[in-house]
């Protein structure tokens, strides 16, 4: 076990921001993401584990602090100098003497931004200065807060590319908050679901996408025709633009697919599709409450 | 692994450097800090020849003179210089950026000190070097070299303290540029520097120009830097006088700041 939050409220004033009650086990090695709308309390969990916010209830890990590093939904430096001395100082180290860090650097393609001040850099370039001082750190436990918010599409599919790269073959364990499913569908092998301020489930994420979602999903465009077509099939829950039809046996995937077929309509099969499983988790969590 | 190995000490060459850079990048201790000082002493040692005949009395007042704006280098640098730089960080969270790398408030506060001081130095260096080229300083006892040096080191640590406190508890640039400007410009008035000596002003500004260690240093330094006989004692009250302010604000802007872990 590397870390394990019990019965844990962080308030803002009179608001509860989180309140987690049922245990949150991490284990070694595990990669978990943290989903949910704005406002669900996934920046204020990491505040807390990392103890900037205060809250009452039980963190329990036998890592350091020092032995958990985190990167920031916003990281800013100092503008004095290059950020090459920046990156020296907190690393203790020198670029030109240290291997890894050169690895690093080169990996993600961070050679020519090594003289520039950090205001000068792109959204994208500041992002990657973090990460590979993050990863310098070797910590048991990273921490992610929405590293590719704010990002342009092609540079955020780059930077998980990395990422995922990066990480592939590793035991490092994870916790990454991010909006974007297909980042955590790449990434994440747990998911963490909140939703104001309240855990929704935590589990492997195979293991959640079978409870909520059934064994496969298949999502079809949201039309007259379609609806139509699908009625008579259970629904789950889905955004509005789509219709998730959840396929409980073989058999029935079988005959949704054929009758998609039959009528020329496409349409997509998944079986970790995270956006249909939040949806769905969500709404579940609604109906409990 | 990085971060174990920080803990071992709180100095070293690379945050120091690291420290260095961001004070010399820091466009206000250039200006007030060494520009300032070195002008305004002589432009005032300037302007009161006139007002002497006698060339004894004449190097007396200018020495004076010399001296007493010397503490405006730790006023401008430490006090105005690293609040400001402080307050901007602070805005911007990079303290705490720095410590999740691992990196204790203790650690860039030791270094920052040691950077603040080597600027310090650096710009006394510039003022004497100026002193003696523009002006008739007349020499110094060793025990008044002492005693101006440790007098000015004690100013300058009371008021890193001070500094760092308003700007850790105010957060904000413009709010500390704000009330350390004006606080600056107090102790400029009340330790008369600004044209107005201690002796001319009313009885009710006098009273709080005593409690400030910044009055002694320009009203009666001469007397200690020539060797004369000199009663420390209110100087030294108004040192821990505002050693005690600027310590409760400190231990504020600790409390205020302290990662719960």
């Amino acid at each position: 076990m590397l870390l394990t939050i019990q019965n844990l409220t962080v308030r803002y004033g009179t608001e509860t921001a989180l309140s987690i009650k049922v245990p949150i086990v991490i284990e070694e090695g595990d990669r978990v993401g943290v989903i949910g709308s704005n406002g669900a309390g996934k920046s204020t969990l990491i505040k807390s584990l990392l103890g900037i916010v205060s809250g009452q209830g039980v963190i329990e890990t036998r890592l350091k602090p020092e032995q958990m590093a985190v990167h920031m939904q916003f990281n800013e430096y100092t503008d004095a100098m290059p950020v090459k001395y920046i990156m020296e100082a907190i690393l203790g180290t020198k670029i030109a003497r240290n291997e890894k860090l050169q690895e690093l650097i080169a990996f993600f393609e961070f050679e020519d931004c090594l003289r520039k001040k950090y205001s000068k850099l792109s959204g994208g370039q500041k992002q990657r200065f973090t990460i590979i001082m993050v990863m310098m750190q070797e910590a048991a436990l990273t921490f992610y807060d929405e590293v590719t918010s704010g990002l342009d599409f092609e540079t955020r599919q780059k930077l998980v590319e990395k990422l995922v790269e990066w990480y592939k073959g590793k035991e490092t364990s994870f916790l990454m908050v991010s909006h974007y499913y297909e980042e955590l569908d790449q990434l994440a092998d747990k998911l963490l679901i909140l939703d104001r301020g309240k855990v929704i489930d935590y589990g492997r994420k195979e293991v959640l996408f079978h409870k909520y979602c059934g064994r496969a999903v298949i999502v079809v465009e949201h039309s007259d025709k379609n609806e139509a077509i699908l009625a008579g099939y259970d629904r789950l829950a889905s955004p509005a633009h789509l219709i998730a039809l959840s396929c409980t046996s073989q058999e029935k995937e079988r005959e949704i697919t054929e009758m998609l077929l039959k009528h020329n309509v496409n349409y997509k099969r998944s079986s970790d599709d995270i956006e249909i499983l939040y949806t769905n988790a969500k709404q579940e969590g609604l109906r409990a409450c | 692994m990085l971060r174990e190995d920080r803990r071992k000490g709180l100095i070293s060459l690379q945050m120091l450097l690291f420290e260095f850079r961001k004070t010399i990048g820091n466009p206000y201790v250039h200006i007030f800090g060494v520009g300032m000082p070195v002008l305004m002493m002589i432009v005032i040692t300037r302007a009161v020849a006139g007002e002497f005949t006698d060339a004894e009395a004449f190097r007396v007042a200018v020495t004076s003179v010399f001296l007493g704006i010397g503490a405006l280098i730790p006023m401008a640098t430490i006090f105005m210089g690293y609040g400001i730089s402080n307050a901007q960080e602070m805005e911007k969270g990079i303290p705490q950026r720095m410590e999740l790398f691992g990196i204790r408030t203790g650690v860039s506060l030791c270094n920052r000190i040691l950077s603040e001081t080597v600027f310090m130095v650096i710009a006394f260096c510039v003022y004497f070097a100026a002193g003696y080229l523009f002006t008739e300083i007349k020499a110094p006892e060793i025990t008044g070299v002492m005693l101006y040096v440790i007098c000015i080191l004690t100013f300058s640590v009371i008021l890193f303290c001070l500094a760092h406190a308003i700007s850790t508890l105010l957060k904000k640039f413009s709010l500390t540029y704000c009330v350390t400007m004006i606080l600056y410009f107090v102790f400029m008035i009340l330790g008369g520097m600004m044209g107005i000596t201690y002796d001319n002003m009313p009885s009710v500004v006098q009273v709080i120009a005593k409690l400030l260690p910044v009055t002694y240093i320009n009203r009666d330094f001469y007397t200690v830097w020539t060797g004369g006989s000199y009663n420390f004692a209110p100087m030294v009250q108004a040192y821990l006088l505002m050693a005690a302010i600027a310590g409760l604000l400190l231990f504020l802007s600790v409390k205020r700041t302290a990662r719960r872990l």
